[in-house]
């Protein structure tokens, strides 16, 4: 794993974190974005754990390795580690998928075991999410019987391929059904999940993490 | 060491965090550890013993939390300065922190032998 962090107080804790979880080997950790470029070349790692605000410019660079490293390493899970609930942070790491991406919140970092684990999920190309972050994103997820018992078994499964990040002529391909019949599946699923019109992008996401917070995927 | 070298005691469950506490502590000029504590009550006890200067105090701890102990610290005799240490935002702990008696709450993510000191002499001051 790379680690990439540019609080050395925050840094050097989690590397000493890491020295006593056998599962976890750390091979380099770095203080900025091109550091972490640089490490990923260098490493080929299986998985990056990175904080979001970093140097160069301290706004999210976090993020931008998550997507950069979707193209370039496809094989690498990235799990981002944030110090506020952030939804826009978080929709823009999981807009072009969930597979092998995570956010789970600094304060979470005590818990060792939680981020072992989370670094697995994102290692075998699942994904990891912060119930608080969740709870941010999707107003819907309130007490009560969830949203997602409402849904067909047709749209469940729908739900699950868009979880995989599957566009939707790809779900349609998959359940030999037409692109058209998968879109109304999907406007089903945003108005039983009580996700209202915004962009298409945000609501998909949304739908995807409801399903994955309750053990989906 | 000088007649002048601030003692510092730390506390926090978690060894890997009192570890890089203390790298942190040591790279600050004039700071030095004298104890850590894994927990408040452990804290507490230490403190008789040791008459640290600072405690650097985490919020989450096994029984007793970290805004306890600093209330309970503050209320003693000659008390050293608290500074309450936290991966959580300063906006969720800050105003407690300081409520509780802390002479400030740095975010884990803004420690640095800087904030460090900058804190310690800011609570000389006042």
């Amino acid at each position: 794993m790379v680690l990439a962090e540019d609080s050395y107080f925050v840094r050097e804790g989690v590397r000493l974190l890491f020295d006593v979880a056998d599962e976890i080997e750390l091979v380099a950790s770095v203080s900025d974005y091109p550091a972490l470029l640089g490490a990923v070349e260098e490493h080929d790692p299986d998985v990056v754990l990175t904080d979001i605000r970093m140097p160069p410019t301290h706004t999210d660079e976090g993020i931008q390795a998550a997507r950069t490293l979707r193209e370039s390493h496809p094989g690498i899970g990235v799990l981002v580690l944030s110090q506020y609930v952030d939804p826009d942070y978080a929709l823009r790491l999981f807009e072009d998928g969930t597979q092998g991406r995570g956010y789970l919140l600094k304060e979470r970092v005590s818990d060792v075991e939680q981020v072992v684990r989370a670094i697995q999920d994102v290692n075998g190309g699942g994904s990891a999410i912060d119930p608080q972050v969740v709870d941010a994103l999707v107003e819907a997820r309130s007490k009560g019987p969830s949203p997602l018992d409402e849904l067909t078994p047709r749209e469940s499964e729908v739900l699950e391929h868009l979880a995989q990040g599957k566009t939707n002529a790809g779900i349609a391909e998959d359940l030999v059904l037409s692109e058209r019949a998968i879109e109304k599946h999907i406007n089903n699923i945003f108005s039983k999940l009580g996700l209202t019109p915004e962009s298409e992008t945000n609501r998909r996401v949304r739908a995807v993490l409801m399903y994955l917070s309750e053990g989906g995927g | 060491m000088t007649l002048d070298t601030v003692r510092v005691l730390i506390v926090d469950d978690q060894a890997a965090f009192r570890s890089a506490a203390r790298l942190v502590v040591e790279m600050a000029e004039g700071f030095e550890v004298v104890g850590e504590a894994e927990t408040a009550e452990d804290g507490l006890s230490q403190l008789q013993a040791l008459s640290p200067d600072l405690v650097l105090m985490d919020v989450n701890l096994p029984g007793m939390d970290g805004l306890e102990a600093t209330r309970r610290i503050v209320a003693g005799q000659g008390p050293p300065v608290v500074l309450v240490l936290s991966t959580y935002s300063s906006g969720d702990y800050e105003d407690r922190a300081v409520d509780a008696g802390a002479a400030a709450f740095i975010s884990k993510s803004d420690f640095d032998p800087f904030s460090l000191q900058e804190a310690w002499e800011s609570a000389q001051a006042s």
